[in-house]
């Protein structure tokens, strides 16, 4: 359940990456400016402020396991 | 006071600090091994590993090159904070799988994963060993590179906290010397806890710098509105080019970036696998407020620097604090904090360059065993013997920070097969991974040497990753069904 829900998130990061680039917008395109910075500025930054979230969420959600360190054989080089 | 002298006591007072934390560090020392010198022990807990990921991530690069890069750019720069975020991304391939195998094997370097990876018992034992030793090569002149653009950081920013009493040259040499210090006294533990608290000062002096800059500018909106006036394109919507540079940058620092033998030794040294997904998860965050502040530190130089004043894109950054420090009294002092702050992020960094170098080419190299003393000593001897050759070479200051940055992410991202795709697919082999890094990296390495850095906007180290990762994948299945 913890591995599915982390994968989830990582699709939507990386779905989050794609829409952050302005690819689809006309180059010279007229620009607004909203809460002090240029539209497609705006997108860009709630995109990445939405993986820091989520990726945040996912690494919590990893399963890492603990290892211990195994015994080195007396024969085996180091 | 003038602003010169206050920068040279409170470079007097933080070379103080840092020669405390060594030999605090030294006395913990334990046995001398190179897992305790190289790893701390694997002792790292989650302060100090966040706090230490923190600090080598953030360098002389972000602090000086990129808001130089955002200045040349405008706001399309605002992709260096996606670029950042991906390398916390891309850790989910590289961390989980590789921090269990290092645990269970006592990894100290890189080299120990392709080792295990790819034995000689199981292949062609030449092969096995040729694959070691190239991907030591390709991460030692990454991280050479690496060390360079911090001692060519720590000459400028020293210049300008001293108001020019201690010169680019002697701000190169003296650092350097400091690092190799506390580097070869305390070894990781003195790198971390250095690391720690030049990250506490990092952040407060960017933070102070930024609300500097927006209340000079009147808020965010006043500042592009000047920025639009003075340069239109820069707040435009990117062109095409623009665009896949973006999507390639993303790409070529996110996979690139894992491999930092550095960070992958960061991983191998965390106490535990709770400690490393809580100091990986409050890393998410960092670019929102590193990467971004810079970001906007550049671009609202475009309305105080005048273009024609013909300065360097690294100075962009010394300049402004220096505007900042001309108002006297507390803003003088909130610039020598803020300097101490960038002196701290780079030599942190370099620091970590270092540490990592000599053990990288101690035992990947030179294939010295990772379990005796003898390969700490010969590690911290040759980590001083590459930071002297490189002195000379930081002296020449004809290279801007963002193209080394570019030129050692090329080189890293070959890396990529050997570690990301070799620990999530068995059939990889070690004779194509080994074709693979040669031909990516000629490919690469050809196309720069041609002055080709990109192509319709895509860095060519990419398509050399491409390359790379197509001739591993179709040789290991060739020679599978030969």
């Amino acid at each position: 359940m913890r591995a599915r829900a982390r994968t989830g998130l990582l699709l939507a990061i990386a779905a989050l990456f794609v829409v952050s680039v302005p690819w689809y917008r006309k180059t010279g395109a007229p620009v607004e400016i909203v809460w002090g910075l240029p539209d497609w500025v705006v997108v860009a930054l709630a995109c990445y402020v939405a993986v820091a979230v989520l990726n945040g969420l996912a690494w919590l959600l990893s399963e890492m396991p603990n290892e211990e360190p195994r015994a080195v054989r007396e024969d085996e080089a180091p | 006071m003038s602003f010169g002298t206050m920068g040279i006591i409170a470079l007097v007072v933080y070379m103080g600090v840092l020669a405390t934390i060594a030999e605090i560090a030294r006395r913990a020392r334990s046995d001398g091994s190179p897992s305790d010198h190289f790893l701390a022990g694997r002792d790292l807990g989650v302060v100090v590993l966040f706090l230490t990921l923190y600090a080598t991530a953030y360098s002389g690069n972000s602090l000086l090159g990129y808001p130089g890069r955002a200045y040349n750019s405008g706001f399309s720069f605002i992709m260096a904070t996606g670029f950042m975020m991906s390398i916390i991304v891309v850790f989910h391939l590289l961390a989980p799988k590789l921090r269990a195998v290092a645990v269970r094997e006592s990894f100290v370097t890189p080299g120990d994963w392709v080792r295990y990876r790819f034995p000689p018992e199981r292949g062609n034992p030449v092969v096995a060993r040729a694959l070691v030793i190239a991907i030591g090569t390709l991460m030692t002149l990454a991280l050479v590179n690496f060390l360079l653009a911090q001692l060519k950081a720590m000459g400028l920013v020293t210049a300008q906290v001293t108001g020019g009493a201690i010169p680019y040259e002697a701000g190169v040499i003296g650092l350097a010397a400091v690092i190799l210090g506390y580097e070869t006294v305390g070894g990781m533990r003195a790198v971390a806890w250095t690391d720690a608290a030049q990250g506490i000062l990092m952040l407060v002096g960017l933070a102070m710098l930024l609300g500097w800059i927006l209340s000079e500018a009147g808020g965010l909106a006043a500042m592009t509105a000047a920025v639009e006036k003075v340069r239109p394109e820069a707040v435009a919507v990117p062109d095409a080019a623009t665009c896949a540079n973006w999507f390639s940058s993303i790409a070529l620092l996110g996979l690139a970036s894992v491999l930092y033998p550095q960070a992958i030794q960061r991983v191998y040294a965390a106490e535990s696998a709770r400690s490393l997904q809580r100091a990986f998860s409050g890393m998410a965050f960092m670019p929102l407020v590193t990467t971004l502040v810079v970001t906007l530190i550049g671009i609202a130089g475009i309305a105080r620097i005048d273009p024609g004043s013909g300065i360097a894109s690294d100075a962009v950054m010394p300049v402004l604090l220096s505007q900042w420090a001309e108002f006297g009294g507390w803003s003088a002092i909130a610039a020598v904090v803020v300097f101490i702050g960038a002196l701290a992020a780079i030599m942190s960094t370099a620091d970590s360059c270092l540490l990592s170098l000599g053990a990288l080419v101690a035992q990947d190299l030179l294939g010295l065993p990772r379990d005796q003393p003898k390969t700490t000593k010969v590690g911290k001897f040759i980590a001083a013997l590459l930071l002297l050759s490189m002195i000379p070479i930081a002296l020449q200051r004809d290279i801007t920070l963002w193209r080394l940055i570019e030129i050692k992410m090329e080189l890293l991202i070959q890396c990529v097969p050997a570690f990301l795709l070799a620990l999530h697919w068995r059939r990889l082999d070690a004779t194509a991974t080994l074709a693979g890094v040669v031909a990516g990296t000629a490919f690469s390495l050809g196309l720069t040497y041609a002055e080709i850095p990109r192509i319709g906007g895509v860095h060519v180290g990419v398509f050399g990753l491409g390359l790379n990762g197509l001739v591993a994948v179709a040789g290991s299945f060739f020679r599978r069904a030969a």
